[in-house]
């Protein structure tokens, strides 16, 4: 039996307001070649900036992948000629990284792993090239815009591994709100290591698999990896070191370069930027404002007693986990955690609504939670009041009057409906008595229409077996 | 023709104050005086047009500081937009820029008057002046003989009294070493001190910007007026600019002054050494301490800007790829051949040369070998320069091994013309300041240029010396009188 090993190296383009090294914009989606500065076209005489907020996300997506912060670090050189790189060569950590011996831990059928992150580095991106019949076209929309390239140590053993630290990858980074971490935009990117080897062994030759457009498709690719080079070394193929891509249509892998020994980038230490000192304050400013991860979330909502379904619902939205966060420390949270996965969202999708553009807020949604806590009003009724306030807003209270759906809960008022409705009604109470349980229901009822539902049904229940048990 | 540009800088000044003359009377007279020296090929761009304009502009304008008006020159690998900038490259001569150097821009902040891009070695490599694109250009004190390099045209234009004042860059020696074969005063700044935005880069940790000028008060105005932090620039220096000109001609008695024995070694001309020796002794008859010391990995400069320097030029250089702009080459099959013809047409052998040497030292392993070590080797050079100015004020020596020699002479010998270099590179490794000032002649009435060395952002030390010696002196250093 052979075991795949894997290692992924994932770039992430971070959506800082600037670029990295330059005063640019930092948006791509423009028409092309206009959020382009003098620095990013890499002309003669220019200097490297450097935008501060990068480093501030690198020293975010570090902490987040619990990795060591460089106290000290600089920036490096990676020298090469081709036309996306505007100056020849491009700013990178090479011997420095931000963040190094991170880890990101998964959990597979109620197994939790660590899958170690090596490092984590800021680059910049390179133009986009566009190849046409005939000729190339070069974007510098993309020049400059910043980069963070997480590698992994190869722990990876299956695909679906693979998948689930893709996925916890960018549910992390979505939280830390430092990037869109949309693969099939590209503002995350998947380089696939995959080698396969007889336990025992060595580890056998890898091959990069790069182009995967999709979360599933790592799987896809890796999968179809391991099955080729098993196959291969069944029949004893060597396996050679190269890079493939993965093609969509085939879901197959195919060679694209055999990888050239030793690739010599010649780097050395940018010499036209300082050295970048991080102190525990600086970590400290940052872990401060960094928001609660879904890891820590899921554990806190388990101990609220949510159960996992609404849990993974509410964490797989960002903006709804937000909405959640904010209110539920005001009102019972598991009452909210059913109403937000349930009524609110199914509402909002129907309706086409943001969180944005809804009006709970933690009064008026906090007071029909309580509502229905206390069993104040039927579920029933909640879902009526619902849409008012989602749509309307305002005060619960003055909303539960103005339907007429405040509650009745004064003994004295309620006893006499009890009393009224048992005396209209002599057969249910020889039924009552004769152990009949369908009696005490068919009484409920009939006093809950008599005060036109607004009755509290728990002290009527109560009221009503005192009265007939005492008869 | 006028000849206001031979009058001291005070009286240009004061002239324009009274309104006697106009500063189109002096951009002519620039303009004039450039037509009459043609053969020493000192500038590359002429910026006619424009300069008269903002001469006459400026007519408008009250006169506000000693350098309003002034006609200056500027190396041409300093950027300037819409005036054409070549770095005396074939591969750039087609290049107008689209924004200014941070040093243009404090210039104009000033009201000087930039008259054109002066003539250089080939992306500020070489020291001789030879191995520009645009030709070779002259030693004004003896047309046979090289100027130096390599912000060659900047000193030529300033020992001719072209302009009063001029900018050039120095990596190696390339203001100083030229400065001394033209008899112009030449510094090149603390590292940090002169913003480098705008300069084109050659070896980005041992580029400066400074003042090349006719005596050490215009030098001492037109560093302040260059100087300061600069966003732009991130290893510029957020210190306080001195106003240089208050520490000239102050008592230098009782300033400690060291000599590195390596600058009076036998590796110095005679005729050289003995000039920096009348110094010292007139040095000390007024006062100076002066010892000799020692200065660790002297003797290593050479290899040392060798790897450090070409380093980081195969890097800088890498952009000229004929993407974006430059020189591009006409015909090519694939994207290799189209890299290989473009850099091959556009750069000259000197260039190509350093280019190779630079890619070479970085490569696989060499990069342990050759970067590695030599940074090692520049940070005790550094050290034993930090420890020598606990002691000393001052350092002073020889700006190069001899004066200016004939053209021609150590263009077939690659390493040779490093060596004009051999006590210029070791400033460059430490940052430190360094002036060069002219001290006198040679026997050929070559002149001889004395190094003055200070500690880092301490140029107004540099300055006291040099404006003292200066006066004492007071040497004619006009060079077309004698030709």
């Amino acid at each position: 039996m052979l075991i795949p090993t894997i290692g992924i190296e994932i770039h992430v383009e971070l959506k800082s307001k600037g670029k990295v090294f330059s005063k640019g914009k930092n948006e791509f989606s423009t028409y092309p070649n206009t959020n382009v500065t003098v620095l990013d076209l890499g002309y003669p005489g220019i200097l490297p900036q450097l935008n501060k907020e990068v480093i501030n996300m690198g020293i975010a997506a570090s902490l987040a992948f619990h990795a060591e912060i460089a106290k000290e670090m600089h920036f490096d050189r990676k020298n090469y000629f081709y036309p996306d790189l505007p100056k020849g060569y491009q700013i990178t950590q090479q011997k420095t990284p931000i963040g190094s011996n991170g880890y990101i831990e998964i959990e597979r059928n109620g197994v939790k792993k660590k899958i170690r992150i090596e490092r984590l580095h800021i680059e910049e991106d390179t133009c986009k090239s566009i190849h046409t019949e005939h000729a190339t076209l070069l974007n510098f929309n993309r020049a400059g815009v910043p980069l963070i390239e997480i590698v992994s140590k190869p722990d990876i053993e299956s695909a679906e591994e693979a998948v689930l630290y893709v996925e916890k990858l960018r549910e992390t980074l979505l939280y830390l709100g430092i990037s869109d971490v949309k693969i099939e935009e590209g503002s995350m990117r998947c380089d696939v290591n995959v080698s396969v080897h007889e336990d025992g062994t060595p580890f056998g030759t890898k091959v990069e698999i790069k182009n995967i457009g999709s979360i599933s498709n790592v799987g896809v690719a890796i999968n179809y990896e391991i099955k080729r080079q098993t196959e291969m070394l069944k029949n004893n193929v060597k396996i050679v070191e190269e890079t493939r891509r993965f093609d969509d249509k085939t879901m197959t892998t195919i060679a694209m370069r055999t990888k050239e020994t030793g690739n010599d980038y010649r780097y050395f230490p940018e010499p036209d930027l300082p050295y970048i000192h991080v102190n525990e304050a600086w970590i400290k400013k940052i872990e401060e404002k960094m928001p609660i991860m879904p890891e820590v979330l899921r554990e806190i909502y388990q101990k609220l007693g949510i159960n996992e379904k609404n849990i993974n619902a509410i964490l797989s939205n960002k903006k709804m986990c937000d909405f959640y966060e904010e209110m539920r420390k005001n009102m019972n949270p598991i009452i909210l955690s059913n109403l937000l996965t349930g009524d609110i969202i199914s509402f909002m999708n129907k309706n086409s609504l943001e969180f944005e553009d809804i009006k709970l807020e933690k009064n008026n949604l906090g007071g029909l939670v309580e509502a229905l806590e206390r069993n104040d009003i039927s579920s029933k009724q909640g879902k009526e009041i619902l849409p008012i306030l989602i749509t309307e807003g305002g005060d619960y209270n003055t909303l539960i009057n103005k339907l007429g759906m405040k509650q009745i809960s004064d003994a004295d008022s309620l006893l006499e409906l009890v009393s009224k409705v048992i005396d209209e009604n002599p057969e249910s109470v020889i039924d009552f008595k004769a152990g009949k349980d369908r009696a005490t229901k068919y009484l409920m009822g009939q006093i809950m229409k008599a005060s036109r539902g607004q009755a509290n049904p728990a002290l009527v229940n109560k009221l009503l077996i005192e009265v007939l048990e005492n008869l | 023709m006028t000849n206001y540009l031979s009058l001291s800088l005070d009286e240009i000044h004061s002239k324009l104050v009274k309104k006697e003359i106009k500063p189109l009377d002096l951009v002519l007279e620039a303009f004039d005086k450039i037509e009459k020296n043609e053969k020493l090929n000192a500038f590359i761009t002429l910026n006619k047009e424009s300069a008269i304009e903002e001469a006459k502009a400026l007519e408008r304008i009250e006169v506000n500081g000693l350098l309003f008006g002034m006609p200056i020159a500027i190396k041409d690998n300093i950027v300037t937009k819409n005036l054409r900038t070549t770095c005396a490259s074939c591969m750039l001569e087609n290049f107008d820029p689209i924004y200014n150097a941070t040093v243009v821009e404090k210039i104009k902040a000033n009201h000087m008057i930039i008259i054109g891009k002066t003539n250089m070695d080939e992306f500020a490599m070489g020291s001789t002046g030879e191995t520009s694109y645009f030709g070779d250009i002259l030693n004004p004190w003896d047309l046979t003989k090289v100027p130096g390099g390599s912000s060659s045209g900047s000193a030529v234009a300033v020992s001719a009294r072209i302009t009063p004042f001029a900018l050039g860059s120095d990596t190696g020696g390339s203001i100083r070493q030229p400065s001394s074969f033209c008899g112009v005063v030449g510094m090149k700044p603390t590292y940090g001190r002169v913003s480098r935005y705008g300069l084109v880069a050659f070896a980005s940790s041992l580029d400066h910007i400074g003042p090349i000028t006719r005596t050490v008060y215009e030098n001492a105005l037109l560093l302040e007026a260059i100087s300061g932090e600069d966003s732009n620039d991130l290893t510029s220096s957020n210190k306080v600019v001195p106003h240089y000109v208050d520490y000239l001609n102050k008592e230098i008695s009782g300033l400690k002054i060291g000599v590195p024995n390596y600058y009076m070694s036998d590796v110095i001309n005679e005729e050289v050494r003995n000039k920096m020796k009348e110094i010292i002794t007139l040095l000390e008859s007024m006062g100076c301490n002066i010892e000799f010391i020692d200065i660790d990995y002297l003797e290593y400069a050479i290899p040392l800007y060798q790897v450090i320097a070409l380093a980081e030029a195969s890097s800088n250089l890498a952009r000229y790829d004929g993407i974006k702009f430059g020189h591009v080459t006409s015909s090519y099959q694939t994207l290799e051949e189209f890299y290989k013809k473009t850099r091959s047409e556009g750069f000259g052998n000197e260039v190509k040369r350093r280019l190779m040497i630079g890619s070479y030292v970085l490569s696989g392993k060499n990069a342990n070998i050759y970067y590695e070590k030599a940074l090692k080797i520049r940070g005790k050079m550094v050290d034993s320069f930090k420890d020598a100015f606990k002691k000393y004020d001052l350092l002073i020596g020889p700006t190069n091994t001899d004066v200016a020699y004939l053209l021609g002479t150590k263009q077939d010998d690659a390493l040779k013309s490093f060596y004009d270099d051999l006590l210029t590179i070791p400033l460059n490794m430490a940052g430190l300041p360094a002036l060069s000032l002219p001290i006198g002649f040679n026997h050929d009435h070559m002149p001889i240029g004395m190094q003055i060395i200070g500690d880092y952002f301490k140029e107004e030390t540099i300055y006291t010396l040099a404006s003292v010696l200066e006066k004492t002196l007071n040497l004619d250093l006009e060079s077309g009188k004698k030709c």
